[in-house]
């Protein structure tokens, strides 16, 4: 398969400016499924927090803490790969986006500086940098939402076009506040735990509307994808992706329902079964795209940089990725299951 | 892009890159001040150093994190403004991104979490390595920017060829002839923001209640640093305008206010440069030889303004911003010296300064800022119309945004910077009053 692709661009398989890119793209694959799921309950619980009464939102925001610094770098790591590796489309992509790319980095920005200000912060001050830490969640994922609706359909400016990219972003805004409620449902019990059920499931709803709206209008919006997924031996994997998809959303449904009425036991089954659901759109989009960065214009080979750059920033690479997956391992092998509770410093005499 | 739309653009990248560079040369000093006292404190008895370190890597911590949390928006407007800059220079500016970020990522993510949160927990001499290998990151971090930026004003290394930079020569990339120059700039900055900064948080902590030795610590090695820095930063700052004159002679006639060729180029203290009419208004100058601050032509003959064909910088956005950091040099070497000596009489205790002058330390607390900013505003306003020095210009990278888009832009950063600020700015004055109340986060644990 790999040799048939080759061949039809005109290189053979072990041509370097064939596999770089490849190889590229997997590691940006991988970031941004990555970054999605990891800095996706960061800014579903921050979102929350903003709705959350005030006794809880402190407490939400300390079960972020451990992995805060580990969340923030997912977006920056993406964009650095992206622009290190494919510098001939950054400025297309980028360049049309002004106004969703600001309030992006606006509320990155906002993010990151209310958490850290809160932590050190002198009591009276810290609820207005949990509202700053809410408000830069809501606006980072507004605009991630908005980016994905304006990539789906490549940058049409018709104003149906723009309300659409107006839905998809309050169904990710939907979609990070479903994973960050199933992350809390998961870490914490109590009140906490209630209230994230009947998050969870307003957030459900929306969520399942954008996961098919994107999917939906990928495929009509462009004809080149809906080919590729509706072409011979692909049959089957679609009906199984679409009916595990729907499983995952009824079985999330179904599971938040019993929670309001019956028990509120540590469940991990909603943050899983939303992981499926995210890896699934993912995947799909990802497949959809591959091996295009701006649909039916810039492939990943023309946006690549020459092999003699490419070279470089894949040894920097290679020294980072050891680096990047034992600090990841480490950081993150704590995030499933009950919030281990905090315990005070050994005495040392 | 209209030369209105391109001016917004400039003015908020520089914008959001000069927000970012106040934390940056803020936490770059800050964290080999931090080693210091860290050594202090091994090779001394007694817990002032420790006191100290403990203080100072608070507004370490927070300069840090605006550092890092605003470099978002400026990898972002680098996009976003300027598309079509990766497309040329993408071969040189990819790998030196792609380090900055991978080295900030090495550093932060091994050593900054145990520096500052791991101290109970780690043996002094274990901390102390950390500490050294935050520094070390630090530095690495920004020098990777410092030679993609100075690359930008000195191309060397690479040829164009239709329209796209390749390398030639990575040593050539890497060692240009401005890289010295901006690294040697920019490590002084951050060493005098630094020191005016320690001076100043010190001097007002005098004013409020008797010090303690870590305080009277951290005063002494303000003071010193403050004057080694003045010294060094006269030196470099004044190689540096001889050393790039051939290379940017616009820039140079620009800061100079030489228009016309012909003429006797003059050191202007003080004039009003005027483009429409060519000439300086209200000038005083110095009696001293300036034609070696500027570019020289085939003859020798120093080039003037006339020279370019209108391919020059703003004169007067170029003149003042490099005075007012001569200017601030220049209060910066007064306050220090005067510092030093007055308060080498009282053993560096900054209570034994009259009122009067602890009140003008304070007032120079932010002075590097300043000078960190308009050093910024020559550097960059200086290499209009280029965005690469001599090849591409900036306004065939921009991109299409419209003029009103952009003033909001600009307006809503502004805005998010002033909250930034202020926080920034509320929290030093909490802790210079009340004292640091040390935070806790656990890896895995909450």
């Amino acid at each position: 398969m790999i040799g048939s692709l080759a061949a039809s661009l005109g290189f053979s398989a072990n041509d370097p400016s064939f596999w770089m890119p490849l190889v590229f793209m997997g590691l940006f694959f991988a970031i941004i499924v990555a970054g999605t799921v990891l800095d996706g309950f960061d800014i579903g619980v921050g979102c929350l927090a903003l709705i959350a009464p005030r006794d809880l939102s402190p407490r939400m925001l300390s079960l972020l803490s451990p992995w805060r610094d580990a969340n923030e770098f997912w977006l920056f790591l993406g964009m650095g790969l992206f622009v290190a590796a494919f510098p001939n489309a950054w400025g297309s992509i980028m360049g049309r986006l002004y106004i969703p790319l600001c309030v992006l980095g606006l509320g990155v920005l906002l993010r990151s500086v209310s958490f850290e200000l809160r932590l050190r912060a002198p009591v009276e001050m810290q609820s207005r940098w949990l509202t700053g830490f809410g408000v830069g969640s809501v606006m980072t994922a507004l605009a991630h939402g908005f980016l994905l609706g304006e990539l789906v359909v490549t940058y049409q400016t018709q104003p149906s076009y723009l309300w659409f990219s107006f839905f998809v972003g309050a169904c990710v805004l939907a979609a990070y506040c479903l994973i960050g409620a199933a992350w809390l449902i998961m870490r914490e019990g109590g009140e906490l735990r209630a209230r994230a059920v009947m998050w969870g499931r307003h957030a459900v709803r929306w969520t399942a509307a954008g996961s098919v709206g994107v999917s939906v209008v990928l495929a009509f919006a462009n004809a080149g994808i809906f080919l590729k997924w509706s072409d011979g031996p692909q049959w089957p994997v679609v009906v199984a992706l679409w009916v595990a998809i729907l499983i995952c959303f009824v079985s999330i449904e179904m599971c938040l329902q019993r929670m309001i009425n019956q028990s509120y036991r540590t469940t991990a089954l909603p943050f899983m079964l939303t992981l499926v659901i995210f890896l699934i759109t993912l995947g799909g989009l990802g497949y959809s795209f591959f091996p295009y960065l701006v649909l039916d214009n810039i492939t990943i080979w023309d946006a690549a940089a020459s092999v003699s750059s490419l070279r470089l920033v894949l040894s920097a690479t290679i020294i980072a990725l050891p680096v990047a997956l034992i600090f990841n391992i480490w950081v993150y092998r704590g995030m499933f299951g009950l919030s281990k509770p905090l315990t005070p410093p050994e005495y040392k005499p | 892009m209209m030369n209105s739309e391109l001016w917004l653009a400039q003015i908020q990248f520089y914008l959001s890159l000069g927000f970012m560079s106040l934390f940056l040369v803020t936490e770059l000093g800050l964290a080999w001040v931090l080693l210091f006292f860290k050594i202090g404190a091994h090779r001394s008895a007694g817990a002032a150093w420790t006191a100290a370190y403990r203080f100072w890597v608070r507004v370490f911590a927070l300069a840090f994190i605006l550092t890092f949390a605003s470099s978002m928006p400026v990898l972002i407007q680098f996009g976003s403004l300027w598309p079509s800059l990766m497309n040329r220079i993408g071969e040189i500016a990819g790998p030196l991104l792609a380090a900055a970020i991978f080295s900030t990522f090495i550093f932060k993510s091994c050593f900054l979490g145990a520096m500052l949160f791991g101290h109970r927990h780690l043996s002094e001499r274990v901390h102390t390595f950390i500490v050294f290998m935050v520094a070390v990151g630090v530095t690495i971090s920004a020098l990777w920017l410092v030679i993609l930026q100075s690359w930008m004003q000195t191309p060397a290394g690479g040829s164009i060829s239709d329209g796209q930079y390749r390398v030639t020569d990575w040593t050539g990339v890497i060692f240009n002839p401005s890289v010295g120059w901006y690294a040697g700039l920019l490590m002084l900055t951050s060493v005098l923001t630094v020191a005016f900064l320690l001076a100043g948080v010190s001097a007002i902590q005098s004013l409020h209640r008797p010090v303690g030795e870590g305080e009277r610590l951290v005063f002494r090695t303000a003071l010193i640093m403050g004057v080694t820095g003045v010294i060094l930063q006269g030196l470099v700052g004044a190689g540096a305008g001889q050393a790039l004159a051939p290379h940017q002679p616009a820039k140079a006639a620009a800061t100079a206010a030489y228009w016309h060729s012909d003429s006797k180029p003059e050191l202007l203290v003080f004039a009003w440069p005027d483009s429409a009419t060519k000439s300086n208004r209200a000038a005083v100058a110095l009696p001293y030889e300036a034609s070696r601050w500027l570019g020289r032509d085939a003859r020798g003959a120093p080039r003037g303004l006339d020279q370019f064909s209108g391919m020059s910088p703003p004169v007067a956005v170029t003149f003042w911003s490099f005075r007012i950091a001569v200017y601030i040099w220049i209060l910066m070497a007064v306050v220090s010296v005067v510092s030093f000596f007055r308060a080498r009489r009282h053993q560096f205790d900054p209570g034994g300064l009259s009122r009067g002058w602890r009140w003008i330390l304070t007032g120079m607390t932010f002075s590097g800022w300043a000078m960190c900013l308009a050093g910024m505003s020559h550097t960059f306003f200086g290499l209009y119309p280029y965005a690469v020095n001599g090849t591409v210009t900036i306004s065939e990278i921009s991109g299409n945004v419209q003029g009103d888009v952009l003033l909001g832009g600009i307006v809503v950063h502004v805005l998010f910077y002033l909250v930034f600020l202020a926080g920034f700015f509320q929290l030093l004055g909490h802790i210079e009053r009340y004292g640091v109340v040390p935070v806790a986060r656990r890896r895995g644990r909450a």
